[in-house]
């Protein structure tokens, strides 16, 4: 089938699925322009800029973040949010434009670069998550270190404190090699290049085999995930002629402040041991929300909530929900820390009064129901 | 004895699977039985402590499997653990920590001999078994829940019995059963971590340390949590 038919169709599904379902509408057009036109992302690529931007966390805001300053350069495209396996780039790519910044997948990321054959390939930070998706971290290292060999004329631009960003930014022909000062990975145990025990001083690595986070392209000062991901998407706004941007935290960290009948709360996403980390450091109020579900996108299993210190919450008001309440509530238990548990979100954030102020620290799925609702 | 020492060996390699959580579960239900207890992390360069009560190993990539397992073979290492297991120390090993503690083993593509700790040997699968996992364990007489998330099929020598027989999941491969004992030494693929999902188990692992029988713990949450995951994994 010709490819401009296949749009069509795809485009009618989109609708129809808007109308009919009443679904986002965001993934349907991209799945059946794939099925119909199985090479639609690389037809669809060409004579376009495309970057990508990839990580365990941080990817959407950072993806927004780069929208914004190239959108100045020209007509941009982008993913829908969070939309970020095949379908949604095949989705992203059916309108015209002269740039496409796109969010993509940790394990779809190979197919899209080979497919797209980006101009720059953004690597934020590689760490444990859904595991029982990625099995193991250093398997998503050695897929991108394959995909940065072959893609000799995309330039990778990474957080080489991250030993498998380093990693990947080793295996491409082109990098640039971003670091801020160096800091702990949970992962970081083993060189990915080499399989020795990595050693560190403080905060920064030297591997014999070569492997380090020493003598970066560039170096700015540390900071939080959210300025680490906007310096970032700076730094790779200006490899394509744009204009950096103010910084703003908080627009990057995916938090969203909300109302409740009086009562005010601060949603935070938190779905891996290092966005929980994280988000922790945040918690300044007394009262705090723990939502963990265990669907697809938030991980079926839950054992990596006892990577998670969460000493910070002693002694506040916590209350728990979610498919998997249980699991946080007797995780905490064991700290030493009791919580409520409640079966939903609403019975939680009513057991507040009125002008309190509530932190809410939510798994993927509960995080983008509470956010749309 | 009035005081547990439990080792939590090479937990920065063998810590990918949350089974860190084995350590936390002993010491807290220890407290409930008036125990005290010290976690030592053991860290890939440093000794074995030789006077340890349970020794934990947790699941693990395969290049920091393969580390674990040099370190463990190094210096005095492997004699403080046979010395260890004489004196009736236990050892809970998870996943890769199962593994390393058996004959042989593969990791990155090839065979590696293990520690002989457990009469069982361990070979890649065809295809990865991700999901949860209940079994009733054979020698304990209750049921155990868990998440399983690795390549291995294991293989159970003479001298090796079965730890669970398989209700849900895949356990060693066969589907049949999961793990293995051998007087105090467990070998299982139950992450969870699996005394956090199964309290039973980590008073049991406390008793056959100490020698001692302790009366019923109430720790109504533990209970619930435990009960709900039996129910919910069918």
């Amino acid at each position: 089938m010709r490819l401009k038919l296949s749009i069509l169709i795809a485009k009618l599904a989109g609708t129809l699925s808007k109308r009919l379902l009443r679904k986002s509408g965001e993934t349907i057009p991209g799945r059946v322009l794939l099925s119909l036109y199985s090479r639609a992302i690389t037809i669809l690529s060409q004579n376009r800029k495309i970057i990508c931007v990839s990580g365990t966390n941080g990817k959407t805001s950072t993806t927004k973040a780069i929208v914004e300053i190239i959108s100045k350069l020209g007509s941009v495209t982008t993913s829908p949010s969070g939309s970020n396996l095949d379908r949604g780039v095949a989705t992203a790519l059916m309108k015209k434009s002269e740039y496409a910044v796109l969010e993509v997948d940790e394990l779809h990321l190979p197919r899209i670069i080979s497919e797209a054959k980006p101009t720059a390939v953004l690597l934020l930070n590689l760490t444990r998550d859904q595991l029982h998706r990625m099995h193991e971290v250093k398997r998503v290292a050695d897929k991108w270190a394959v995909a940065a060999r072959n893609a000799p004329e995309t330039i990778f631009v990474g957080d080489v404190d991250d030993p498998f960003v380093a990693l990947t930014l080793n295996s491409a022909a082109q990098s640039l090699r971003v670091s801020f000062g160096g800091r702990k990975h949970l992962d970081g145990a083993v060189c990915p290049s080499c399989g020795v025990y990595l050693k560190w001083s403080r905060n920064n690595y030297k591997c014999p085999c070569g492997l380090t986070n020493s003598n970066p392209d560039e170096l700015f000062e540390a900071g939080t995930a959210a300025y680490r991901n906007a310096t970032l998407a700076n730094v790779t706004g200006k490899l394509l002629g744009g204009k950096a941007i103010a910084i703003n935290e908080q627009a990057l960290e995916r938090s969203v402040d909300r109302d409740y009948n009086g009562v005010k709360a601060n949603l935070r996403l938190t779905k891996n041991p290092a966005s929980w980390a994280e988000a922790l450091h945040s918690v300044t109020g007394e009262n705090v929300i723990l939502i963990v579900n265990s669907r697809e996108v938030d991980g079926i299993d839950t054992s990596w909530l006892w990577d998670i210190s969460f000493t910070q919450l002693s002694g506040k008001r916590i209350i728990v929900c979610g498919e998997r309440a249980l699991d946080i509530a007797y995780r905490l238990h064991v700290e030493g820390i009791e919580a409520e548990i409640t079966s939903n979100f609403d019975g939680a954030i009513s057991k507040f009064a009125e002008g309190s102020f509530v932190h809410v620290l939510a798994a993927y799925t509960a995080f983008h129901e509470l956010v749309s609702a | 004895m009035s005081q547990i020492r439990i080792i939590r060996i090479h937990n920065e390699l063998l810590g990918t699977y949350g089974d860190q959580g084995n350590a936390e579960v002993l010491a807290f239900r220890a407290k409930f039985h008036g125990i005290t207890t010290t976690i030592t992390d053991v860290g890939y360069n440093d000794p074995l402590p030789t006077n340890g009560d349970i020794y934990l190993l947790g699941g693990a990539e395969d290049a920091a499997q393969l580390l674990s397992l040099e370190a463990l073979q190094r210096g005095d290492n492997l004699n403080i653990l046979h010395f260890a297991i004489e004196r009736g120390a236990v050892i809970l090993a998870v996943c890769a920590g199962f593994q390393i503690i058996g004959n042989k083993f593969w990791a990155n593509g090839k065979e590696v001999g293990g520690l002989r700790l457990l009469d069982v040997h361990s070979v890649p699968g065809d295809k990865r078994l991700v999901g949860d996992i209940k079994t009733i364990s054979t020698v304990l007489g209750f049921e155990l829940t868990g998440f399983e998330n690795h390549m291995g099929r294991t293989i159970l020598g003479p001298t090796a019995q079965a730890f669970g027989k398989v209700i849900t999941g895949n356990g060693n491969g066969d589907g049949k059963f999961d793990g293995a004992i051998f007087g105090n030494i467990f070998g299982t693929y139950m992450h969870g971590p699996i005394l956090a999902r199964n309290p039973e188990l980590a008073d049991l692992l406390l008793t056959r340390a100490t020698g001692r029988k302790y009366a019923q713990i109430t720790d109504p949450l533990a209970l619930k949590y435990a009960t709900w995951r039996r129910k919910v994994i069918k």
